[in-house]
């Protein structure tokens, strides 16, 4: 998150209402959840950590939006190392395996009873993704990025398809020994 | 829910193939209701007997045992004629394969189940008027208005699911049966058709759509997982998961 | 060599799959080329025949025929005999003009022979059973004894008088019955007559106890059998006729002149239907082969194969069925091409034009029944693209907004009819043949005819008006039959591909009968046009043919012909139609998919 509205000063000086504005523009229906108080307190993280500097407009009254800020030399840098940064999120898979592999161990809860939930839990997400890329006009930037929600939710449940067929065998097997 | 509400009610539907030890039973004791206007969606791997399931419900095939009905009328014990007839006013077909007929334009395509329906109403003249301005209004509502002449040989995937679709609405059918809708087509022309049946279903459309594509089935308000010829699964998607749309990309909150 | 064997295997495993088709292509064949083959034997068999009897029996090379009787007549017939040419002779001998009545009161104009209880060397009747004329007893020619159903031991009654039938013969000295007087009474005009024998004195005694007519004839043998036409030229002048055996192998054919046409005009018509029906078949699986094309393309194979495939099949198949096609006409021919019993002997065998015309028959059924698909796979073959669009029916645009306006049946036919333009010529041509088959046998029954009996009397029946029915009865039967066979096939191949679009009728709303009478009208549409055609077509084909005062048959028979073809076509194409709609829909959808 700081990252990116770093990134975005980058182009030039902003109120931070614009900033706003370009954010949610650039995420479509996704950014819709975030509000105006997140970039402040984001901004004055970075003013403290001296990668940005707030001019403010002369001769008006001391409020937040009327602050624009700028990119400094260090904050110029550290966009820079962003940009060629190859990190990428890890999906965190191993958790509801070993959730799964607790449950079965322990019989403390049926593993094919928790993929079906969690599944219908992806299923309600994916719905309202596919929803917002239903009404997001096709060719918008914002697409790709609800285009990129879908298919992740899509490879989990495809994986989560995989995890049920395996624990239903394990059940099987047990019910026939 | 009573039972004049349900568009489709199935109960105790059973549907074997083959006999002595190659009989499959492709549908296995199937309980179903679906209500006026909802967008229901069928899931499983192939070969899971969804397919079974949509023909029985449109009356393509005749159950082993047990009830479908349609419109509150019983359709398994219907004779041919009488199924026709149903099919005429009460179902849409969408296929996978289109199954459009290839010497007749769009416009010819998406007329020719109201010709059908029209002769049974002994207004040959009108109702050849009617089915003609009413396939255009249908080709222009799935963004064909353009290419009303073409020939489906000139139309690409996606545009020619979208004349089946305006070919299954042009009686305006009580509940659309789709059969792997997008089966044939890219993401772009699956959108394409996704959004018509959104807005068909904003329109208080009902729908039966048989899918392996989660995104399709993410699109309904319910959804029905298939194996072995039974139900394992029965999911409302209507309702709110955790978190908002923002907390998918890890900006919520 | 090694494509050779692909191509024999290949044609080997087809055959295997498609019984039915080859054994249509067998059949049809078979009767197309044991039909024309009959055709053109019936002269030659007919000839081959009378030479055998003029064998068997000492027949003379030239009978002299005087319409009077007498002294002078005698001797001027005895005169021939020393005639330089003539190296033997029998008779002069009498010809009684007399009525024959058989137990069964059946009655016929009969000219009785009289001749020597020891028969000579020229003219000697071959008894076929009994014995020879004894006094008092008669002898029937073995023609006219079938016709009357006389046989040995029964009496007949000629002239009023009561003779025990002694034997039968035939002989080779006079035409077949019933051309047997060859000369009338005072050398005018003769009747239909049958031919009996009795000894001389009993001869002379019938002609002179009732008063008959009388005329005198002499059996002649010639130095050179064939200088007949010199010897009678010399005797232009005379007052007496002169027969001589090669008129008399003619005389014989008088009653096959219908039939030769009638056997090699069907031929043709069996030929056409058998092309018609089998290029449907071929036409249907050339396409359905463009799926194995690609598969054999695969291994090197070029499209051409497929038509070589075809060919080689058709053509090994027609082969077959024209040497069967052979076997049947060498079987049957002795009995078509000598409808009465007046004859003795074997058929020879076929002769060479006629097995090489069967045969090129034969290979023209096969070559122009797979010429499109032959056609298609050379132009793909140098066209390269192996696209299945080249069936693809055309979009008709006026046809289809012109079907809109009809019922249902009426607008899923149109529009069958309309996918497969080339197969509703086909079945027009199918109907048409039809109809001309039965516009011939109606004319035929319509034709007046003079029985065999006396004064005309169809007591015994014109056994030529019945021979030419019976063969244009089996020719039609035959005819029909490719017909209906082709019908049932045009509609099974229309609802095979159509069956994808039929069923997407079928999830529209369309009903069973709808679809099945859809299919019914396809082929009737063409039917239709088919039938009326087939009539004026007919009545020209006839015409070509028919004698001179030959009379047309009612109208309404020929209308209702027509409309009996039509019907029949309705009737025929329900039961293939009917199955192929209550064919199950998912199935037809799920088929087309995969």
């Amino acid at each position: 998150m700081q990252d990116a509205v770093l990134a975005m000063l980058a182009k030039e000086p902003s109120h931070g209402y614009h900033l706003h504005d370009r954010l949610r523009r650039s995420l479509g229906p996704l950014g819709e959840a975030m509000n105006r108080g997140q970039i402040y307190v984001t901004l004055a993280r970075l003013e403290r950590a001296g990668l940005v500097v707030c001019e403010r407009a002369d001769g008006l009254p001391e409020r937040p939006e009327r602050k624009v800020y700028a990119l400094t030399p260090a904050g110029q840098q550290r966009v820079a190392a962003w940009l060629a940064e190859v990190g990428w999120p890890k999906p965190d898979l191993a958790e509801f395996h070993l959730k799964l592999a607790a449950a079965a161990a322990a019989r403390l809860a049926d593993p094919v009873e928790l993929v079906a939930a969690q599944r219908r839990e992806l299923l309600r997400r994916l719905r309202e993704v596919q929803q917002a890329v239903l009404a997001e006009p096709a060719g918008q930037p914002a697409g790709l990025l609800l285009e990129g929600v879908v298919l992740r939710l899509q490879a989990d449940l495809r994986w989560l398809d995989a995890c049920e067929r395996a624990w239903s065998e394990v059940d099987d097997d047990v019910e026939g020994g | 829910m009573n039972v004049s509400s349900a568009a489709i009610r199935a109960c105790g539907l059973v549907k074997t193939h083959g006999q002595g030890q190659s009989r499959v039973r492709a549908v296995d004791e199937v309980d179903l209701e679906v209500p006026q206007g909802q967008m229901l969606a069928v899931m499983g791997p192939s070969g899971c007997g969804k397919s079974t399931l949509l023909h029985l419900l449109g009356g393509l095939e005749r159950p082993t045992d047990g009830e479908v009905w349609v419109a509150g009328r019983r359709i398994d014990t219907m004779s041919e004629r009488a199924l026709a007839r149903m099919r005429r006013r009460s179902v849409g077909f969408v296929f996978q394969a289109f199954h459009l007929v290839e010497e007749l334009s769009a416009t010819e395509n998406v007329e020719l189940p109201a010709l059908l329906a029209g002769r049974s109403r002994r207004q040959a003249g009108r109702s050849r008027r009617q089915a003609r301005r009413r396939a255009g209004l249908l080709l222009e509502r799935v963004g064909l208005a353009a290419r009303a002449r073409h020939l489906p040989s000139q139309l690409s995937g996606g545009q020619r699911q979208r004349v089946a679709v305006a070919r299954a609405l042009v009686n305006d059918p009580l509940v659309v049966l789709a059969d792997e809708p997008t089966g044939n087509l890219d993401t772009a022309a699956t959108l394409d058709v996704l959004r018509i049946f959104q807005e068909l279903r904003a329109a208080g459309q009902t729908f039966v759509i048989v899918t392996h594509d989660e995104r399709v089935a993410a699109t309904a308000d319910r959804l029905v997982s298939m194996r072995d010829g039974m139900f394992v699964d029965d999911t409302r998607l209507d309702g709110s998961h955790t978190g908002g749309l923002g907390g998918l990309i890890g900006l919520g909150g | 060599m090694g494509s050779i064997v692909l191509v024999v295997r290949l044609v080997l495993a087809d055959v295997r799959r498609h019984k039915v088709q080859a054994v249509m292509l067998l059949l049809a064949v078979t009767v197309a080329t044991a039909t024309l083959a009959l055709g053109l034997s019936l002269r030659g068999v007919s000839d081959a025949l009378y030479e055998q009897t003029r064998a068997a029996t000492a027949g003379p090379d030239v009978v002299a025929l005087s319409g009077d009787t007498g002294p002078a007549v005698t001797s001027a017939l005895t005169s021939l005999a020393n005639e330089p040419e003539v190296i033997a002779h029998h008779g002069p001998y009498r010809i009684v003009y007399a009525d024959l009545t058989t137990r069964d009161s059946t009655a016929s104009p009969v000219v009785v022979h009289g001749f020597a209880e020891r028969p000579g060397t020229v003219n000697r009747p071959l008894v076929t059973s009994g014995q020879w004329v004894r006094s008092g007893g008669t002898v029937l020619e073995r023609g006219f004894a079938t016709a009357l159903g006389v046989g040995v031991g029964d009496r007949v009654t000629i002239a009023g008088r009561s003779y025990p039938v002694v034997g039968i013969a035939v002989t080779a000295a006079t035409s077949i019955y019933p051309w047997a007087a060859q000369i009338g009474p005072g050398g005018g005009p003769s009747d239909y007559s049958g031919l009996a024998w009795m000894t001389r004195s009993d001869a002379r005694t019938l002609a002179s106890s009732h008063d008959l007519p009388v005329t005198s004839a002499m059996d002649l043998r010639l130095r050179d059998p064939e200088a007949t036409q010199a010897f009678l030229d010399a005797h232009h002048d005379s007052a007496m006729t002169f027969h001589s055996w090669q008129f008399n192998a003619n005389q014989d054919l008088v009653i096959l002149r219908d039939s030769q046409p009638i056997l090699v005009v069907g031929s043709w018509l069996l030929s056409f239907l058998a092309i018609t029906g089998v290029a449907a078949l071929a036409a249907g699986r050339a396409v359905e082969q463009t799926r194995r094309a690609g598969l054999l393309k695969a291994v090197g194979a070029a499209p051409g194969l497929i038509a070589a495939v075809l060919l080689t099949e058709y053509l090994a198949l027609a082969l077959v069925a024209d040497a069967l096609g052979l076997v049947i006409a060498r079987l049957t021919v002795p009995a078509i091409a000598s409808p009465t019993a007046s004859r003795i002997g074997d058929a020879v065998g076929l002769g060479g034009a006629i097995v090489a015309a069967a045969t090129v028959l034969a290979v023209a059924v096969a070559m122009l029944s797979t010429l499109r698909p032959t056609l298609w796979s050379m132009r793909t073959a140098t066209v390269t693209a192996l696209s299945a669009t080249a069936h693809q029916p055309r979009h008709r645009p006026w046809l289809t907004a012109l079907s809109a306006l009809l019922p249902t049946p009426l607008l899923l036919g149109l529009r069958l009819t309309a996918r497969r333009p080339g197969r509703a010529v086909l079945q027009a041509c199918s109907t048409a043949t039809t109809v001309i088959a039965i516009v011939a046998l109606l004319t035929l029954y319509a034709q007046p005819e003079r029985g065999y009996g006396l004064d005309g009397s169809s007591a015994l029946p014109n056994l030529r008006g019945e021979h030419d029915r019976r063969l244009m009865l089996a020719v039609t039967i035959l005819l029909i039959t490719l017909a209906v066979v082709n019908t049932i096939t045009f509609t099974w191949t229309t609802a095979m591909e159509a069956r994808a679009n039929m069923a997407v009728a079928r999830t529209l709303g369309a009903t069973p009968g709808q679809v099945s009478a859809g299919l019914s009208t396809a082929q009737l549409l063409p039917s239709l046009p088919g039938a009326i055609i087939g009539v004026p077509l007919g009545i020209g084909l006839l015409s070509l043919f028919a004698a001179r005062n030959a009379v047309e048959p009612p109208a309404f028979w020929l209308l209702g012909a027509a409309l009996a073809t039509v019907l029949a076509t309705a009737a025929l194409t329900a039961l293939p139609a009917r199955l192929a709609a209550r064919r199950p829909v998912a199935q037809a959808l799920s088929a087309e998919t995969a």
